[in-house]
């Protein structure tokens, strides 16, 4: 859709990612939407090549969705406790970070935007995965171990769409990628690192809001098939606990409706429009709530799921 | 006229989409991505969206990107249009049925079906009453279990004393807030409607217990709340709600010169005069020449065009704004205090608020 400047982030050297995002800007499509990104704030290109290396460069584009900026904090502070300041069309959402906390802080505030804007979308607080265009939305609170999942899915060879958003176009009922890396939380950083040498994990970042948080960069295949629809094939209610055994309870459509409309970031602003297609997707897929506490044995058991929903409906 | 907008980002695309839709047709997406920026800021992104929107083939040609942002802005107005709904139901349970209660602005358009109403996303409910009501509106409205969110003894003062509404209520949990006023304008102001004029032309909305302005007073009111209370990124919306309301309500000579008869006795002449000539200037509105006869004077128009040319119209941020358009958004502000209050007043306002964020800076400063 974007023309490329050509190459991927992790090839790019500071000077060409720098004059970038000092210039007109990079732009980050993340499936759903491209974000212009501008930034003189503490250097994070080294980040950025580590949890964005799959994803192309783009020095310019005709269009995006959002326009972003990251500054440096104001006054004798901004020498005293370097921060960074995230803006939006010159609207500040929320109080500054510490300077060296430049990458969370973009990550937390493109999150808000699409949150707070997309709302031509339903927008799931799901983790979205697929294999080929069958898809599996797993809704969660925070807390499930939603994102440790999605993250384990992804490298285990899942194509990962998202680990936050359920994107749902209620025109089509198709589900779109707003592939970000995946944010990991606390324990969840060693278990990920623990599961797989393929992990391109970024730096930990140390008590933020959501405790210490480590980023996950999302793989070259998922990168790539990010303008691929995909359809809701399964949904799936995971929820972590310490030391259980698989348990995999079927959800009726009337259940499953519920927990999704209530694990919705828009679901009561949408009214009629998310109604609909939320109630497409309770009554089209099955649905299952999945307690664990190994990943590979709930990864086995959705890869099977997800077997079974091809057979004759 | 169109020369005071010149050279302007917003005079590419944004001012001919509002004063003509068809300019979507000739729109690339490149044009579109700064369009729906500005368009944004202006509050006004719904409003264009609706108007595309009743056109399918229209629709249909705009590139599919942007059409996802104007679908969105489209649902969240069908949401807010809701709320206001809701809040207008919540609060019909509450007030005595024999209290005359009016609706203005955003509820009072949503109510009546004028176009403008189809996109709008109203931040509030404003509500008006006779002064005589004021306080027993207020005690039941508290009884009910609509609470101030204004703490400060200053600030409430300040609204019972100087301004036209009582400080902004909200329902515990209730999206959107309600404003009580008495009048139409602050009572520190030169503006004085005249609440007799006021009160004798409202009508009843069909279907409803609400009542509404006489479509006159509704222009009016609306070119008082431009220059005297809306906030600076408001007021092209503000223009755009006059444009409307223009276009719906005045439809031959009669009601035409009803409104500048009535401008008169409300002492907004001038301020009516300035909304129609930017109303004109910017969006094409058809003005009629004699009902701008009564031009201010020539310096003053000039000042006015150039502060309120720079302050008003919505601009990128992506370069910090120059000296003249921070100078025009200063002078801007000062014109809108003095507007409402006496410089005694203003003086002793400011030096209040000044010292009070200092304060508050000083002892709030966290970490």
């Amino acid at each position: 859709m974007i023309p490329s400047s050509g190459g991927l982030i992790a090839s790019r050297s500071d000077a060409e990612l720098n004059s970038a995002l000092g210039g007109d800007g990079c732009f980050v499509d993340y499936g759903a939407c491209v974000v212009r990104v501008r930034s003189v704030a503490h250097p994070f290109t080294d980040l950025l090549r580590r949890v964005y290396g799959a994803f192309p460069l783009q020095a310019s584009a005709e269009f995006a969705d959002f326009h972003v900026e990251l500054v440096p904090g104001k006054g004798v502070r901004r020498w005293l406790r370097p921060t960074a300041r995230f803006r939006i069309d010159g609207v500040e959402p929320f109080e500054p970070f510490p300077a060296t906390s430049t990458l969370p802080l973009f990550e937390w505030g493109v999150n808000w935007c699409f949150g707070q804007r997309f709302n031509q979308h339903v927008l799931l607080h799901a983790g979205t995965l697929a294999i080929g265009e069958r898809a599996v939305v797993m809704p969660a609170v925070p807390g499930s171990g939603k994102s440790t999942l999605s993250a384990a899915m992804m490298l285990r060879g899942f194509r990962l769409l998202s680990d936050e958003f359920g994107v749902l176009k209620p025109e089509t009922g198709e589900l779109l990628a707003m592939l970000k890396p995946v944010a990991l939380k606390n324990q969840s950083i060693g278990v990920i690192r623990a599961f797989s040498g393929d992990a391109v994990l970024g730096p930990v970042f140390p008590e933020t809001r959501k405790g210490d948080v480590a980023h996950l960069a999302p793989d070259l295949a998922s990168v790539s098939a990010i303008h691929q629809p995909a359809r809701p094939a399964l949904v799936i209610f995971p929820r972590y606990v310490e030391g259980s055994d698989l348990e995999v309870t079927p959800q009726p459509p009337e259940q499953a409706f519920a927990r999704l409309a209530f694990n919705s970031f828009n679901y009561a602003l949408l009214g009629p429009v998310s109604f609909h297609a939320v109630a497409d997707v309770a009554e089209s897929c099955p649905g299952y709530a999945l307690r664990y506490s190994r990943l590979d044995e709930a990864i086995d058991c959705i890869v099977s799921l997800l077997e079974d929903t091809r057979g004759p409906r | 006229m169109r020369l005071r907008s010149k050279g302007r980002e917003v005079e590419a695309h944004l001012l001919p989409l509002l004063r003509d839709i068809a300019h979507a047709d000739t729109m690339t997406l490149a044009d579109w991505d700064a369009t729906l920026r500005l368009a944004r800021l202006a509050r006004v992104l719904g409003v264009l969206a609706h108007r595309i929107r009743s056109d399918q083939s229209r629709w249909a040609r705009v590139p599919e990107p942007v059409r996802g942002h104007l679908r969105a802005s489209i649902n969240y107005a069908a949401h807010r249009a809701q709320m206001v709904r809701m809040e207008l139901a919540a609060l019909d349970r509450a007030l005595p049925a024999d209290m005359q209660v009016i609706v203005l602005k955003g509820a009072a358009y949503q109510l009546q079906g004028v176009p403008i109403a189809q996109g709008r996303s109203p931040n509030d409910v404003d509500l008006l009453v006779a002064r005589a009501d004021l306080d027993r509106a207020e005690s039941v409205l508290n009884q009910a279990g609509w609470v101030s969110e204004v703490r400060d003894d200053y600030d409430q003062r300040y609204y019972r004393e100087w301004s036209h509404e009582l400080p902004p209520m909200r329902y515990p949990g209730h999206a959107l807030e309600v404003d009580l006023h008495h009048t139409i304008a602050p009572v520190t102001s030169h503006a004085r409607a005249d609440d007799r004029l006021l009160f004798d032309g409202l009508v009843l909305i069909p279907g409803s217990r609400y009542w509404a302005l006489d479509p006159c007073d509704q222009i009016i009111h609306a070119a008082v709340h431009l220059f005297q209370d809306s906030e600076l990124d408001a007021r092209l919306r503000d223009l755009v709600d006059i444009d409307g309301l223009v276009r719906f309500h005045l439809r031959d000579e009669g009601t035409w010169n009803r409104l500048i008869e009535r401008a008169g006795r409300h002492g907004a002449t001038r301020l009516l005069w300035y909304g129609l000539h930017y109303c004109k200037a910017w969006l094409a509105t058809p003005v009629p020449e004699r009902a701008l006869r009564q031009a201010p004077p020539r310096r003053a128009q000039w000042a006015m065009d150039w502060v309120f040319s720079r302050a008003t119209l919505p601009r990128l941020p992506d370069r910090p704004p120059g000296a003249m358009v921070r100078l025009a958004g200063a002078l801007g502000r000062l014109r809108y205090h003095l507007l409402r209050m006496p410089p005694a007043l203003l003086l002793r306002h400011l030096a209040h608020k000044t010292w009070t964020r200092r304060f508050a800076r000083r002892s709030a400063s966290p970490r």
